[in-house]
């Protein structure tokens, strides 16, 4: 519900409330002045006529509007509603009839005298139908108001909603939210544009600190790696000494690697891959099965591959590599001697299955995406492919599932491209 | 042949600076961007080894200058940043190759000979040892002047051997050179082995010696001795 809409109901009700009782109010008020008017008319006539009676002993002549009825036998007196018969437009109209006792040439006689009150029902059709239209006009002003607002107030409110729409802090842009003079609007729009320039300088820092990260930590490990590979040049090293120097080569390698894949986690969930250009991954998965084929006739693996011409994705092209090799390595790494390597891919979904190492019931496979989480404690890989591969998946909307078939221990990565 | 090293990094520039001399190469060094324009505007290089971020400059204005003198020098960006964007950035100013750090310094020693292979148009395109003889515009290998059919990765392999005679090489750097990244679906460095000894397998028989030493615990040397 449109928040002018929800304010208009609440007026609306209110209007209607206070109308109804207006109107009661008036109608009444008006009925009830009306009928005092009437009998203060019928108790003046009341008094004439006793007066006139008293002075000359009888009635004068017809001297009001209305009727005049007099009876000889009691009438109860006071005042009351009655309905006479018009004579010339023969129909029952209603009138106000005031009987009292008179003492006319020395006996009891009763009038009734009668007033009616066709003009107090006119005026009262008169408010009622002025106040229904009132009442249509007002609400029907409160619509057409609503929509004028809603249009014309709500204007800088819609175009400040559409530029957030197509906010993008990757494009290191401030928001340009054009003024208004409706203050919350302006206040809306300022608090949103310092929202924005903080938001951009906290993600140029943010990237900034990546950056240097990767800059400042990659100089001592290229000094480290360099060094050690002297070391080992040295002709006179000692014998001992070489294997020690390998490890500490290796796990400088392992670090550079460690530190590789981080950043490009972080580059990934810092969306610095906004760049997209269409990638065939038929092509690309071709063309890395051929660069890997050496380690699959290694493992003696059965290779099955289907890979139709499925058209292109939009991706950015090191996410594409990074997500096909991590997801390909992986699967040969893990795989068995005389394994199945099989690799679907379909217009919306890869699915990469291979033989593996028999999953524990204890082992959960969300885990597998867990950064460092590794199936092989040994290995030397820094277990982070998987993590990779999900966060490259989480960017691009795609969906990771793991599934394992116990029968044949295969295990498989489906990557579900649109769901 | 005659190198010049822009490297800020102390520690890096020296060790730069010596393992390519053992190389054989003459060898500057420049440790700022002054230092570096300057030489560069006064002496010819074969090939610059250029570092991008410098203390008072960028390295890839370097280039620019280099380019702009239309200088014969070959040049290999090292890059600490390693973001996409330099990478292109420098291919696309002309430069010849670029390596991120880390790296090793044999992979470097065989970028800085693959380029001055490339840029060397008068000059004797093949690599001697002994007996054999490498081709690497044909990717043909000869024994006594008889080609040796190989697979291509066992030519990558020889040939990286052969670029670095009685070099110390670790089993991490031949496997990145040669497999690149889809070395990662190997669990071990056995694989190496196993084409290590297909590649000296097929030079024996065509009656070229065992060159190839094993290192242990650190990897493999290509010698003679």
């Amino acid at each position: 519900m449109k928040l002018l809409t929800a304010t208009n109901r609440y007026h609306v009700l209110l209007a209607a409330l206070l109308f109804t009782i207006g109107s009661g109010l008036l109608y009444f008020g008006v009925l009830w002045a009306l009928q005092g008017e009437a009998e203060e008319r019928l108790f003046q006539q009341r008094d004439y006529l006793r007066r006139e009676v008293q002075r000359t002993g009888r009635l004068p002549g017809t001297p009001f509007e209305g009727r005049m009825q007099l009876s000889t036998t009691p009438q109860p007196e006071g005042l009351r509603d009655v309905l006479l018969l018009e004579p010339l437009e023969n129909e029952l109209e209603p009138y106000r009839q005031l009987t009292f006792r008179l003492q006319l040439a020395g006996r009891p006689q009763w009038v009734s005298l009668s007033k009616s009150l066709l003009e107090t029902e006119d005026v009262r059709l008169l408010i009622m139908w002025l106040l229904l239209g009132v009442l249509g006009a007002l609400l029907g002003c409160m619509v057409l108001l609503n929509r004028w607002l809603a249009r014309r107030l709500w204007a800088p409110f819609e175009r400040t909603l559409q530029q957030l729409r197509t906010y993008d802090v990757r494009q290191h842009q401030v928001l340009q939210l054009p003024g208004t003079r409706i203050e919350e609007f302006a206040q809306l729009n300022l608090t949103l544009t310092r929202l924005s320039e903080r938001v951009a300088a906290d993600y140029a820092s943010l990237k900034e600190f990546t950056e240097n990260a990767a800059h400042e930590t990659r100089t001592p490990l290229a000094i480290m790696q360099a060094k050690l590979e002297q070391l080992l040049q040295l002709p006179d090293l000692p014998a001992p000494a070489g294997p020690l120097v390998a490890d500490l080569y290796a796990a400088v390698q392992r670090l550079a690697r460690l530190h590789q894949g981080l950043t490009l986690l972080s580059k990934i969930e810092n969306q610095q891959f906004a760049q997209a250009v269409p990638v065939s991954l038929a092509a690309l998965l071709r063309e890395k099965l051929d660069q890997l084929e050496g380690f699959i006739e290694d493992k003696q693996l059965r290779l099955e591959v289907s890979l139709p011409a499925t058209g292109t994705l939009p991706l950015h092209p090191a996410l594409a590599d990074s997500l096909v090799s991590n997801l390909l390595h992986n699967a040969i790494r893990h795989n068995q001697p005389g394994g199945l390597l099989r690799v679907m891919l379909t217009g919306t979904e890869l699915a990469i299955t291979n033989t593996g190492p028999p999953l524990a019931p204890t082992q959960n496979p969300a885990q597998f995406f867990e950064r460092f989480r590794k199936q092989n404690a040994t290995s030397d890989s820094p277990g982070l492919g998987l993590s990779i591969v999900q966060g490259i998946a989480v960017f691009y909307g795609f969906e990771v599932r793991y599934e394992y078939a116990a029968e044949q221990a295969l295990h498989t990565l489906r990557v579900v491209f649109k769901h | 042949m005659k190198l010049l090293i822009v490297e800020d990094e102390p520690a890096l520039r020296t060790s730069l600076v010596e393992y390519l001399r053992q190389d054989g190469y003459v060898v500057e060094a420049a440790a700022n961007y002054a230092q570096a324009h300057e030489k560069i505007k006064l002496y010819q290089y074969d090939c610059v080894l250029l570092d991008l971020t410098l203390p008072d400059g960028n390295g890839l204005d370097l280039l620019r200058t280099l380019r702009a003198d239309s200088s014969p020098a070959g040049v290999l960006i090292v890059s600490a940043r390693g973001a996409l964007d330099d990478k292109v950035l420098g291919l696309e100013l002309g430069a010849d190759d670029y390596l991120a750090k880390p790296f090793h310094l044999s992979e470097l020693s065989a970028r800085l000979k693959a380029i001055i292979r490339r840029r060397q148009f008068q000059g004797q395109r093949q690599l001697l040892f002994q007996e054999l003889t490498v081709l690497p515009d044909q990717a043909q290998v000869l024994v006594h002047g008889e080609a040796v059919a190989l697979t291509r990765k066992e030519y990558d392999l020889l040939l990286y051997l052969l670029t670095h005679p009685g070099r110390v090489l670790t089993k991490e750097s031949i496997a990145e050179h040669v497999w690149g990244d889809a070395a990662d679906a190997a669990d071990s460095f056995d694989f190496l082995y196993t084409h290590l000894k297909n590649l000296r397998r097929k030079l024996q028989e065509k009656g070229a010696g065992d060159y190839i030493r094993s290192v242990y615990g650190v990897g493999y040397k290509f010698s003679a001795e």
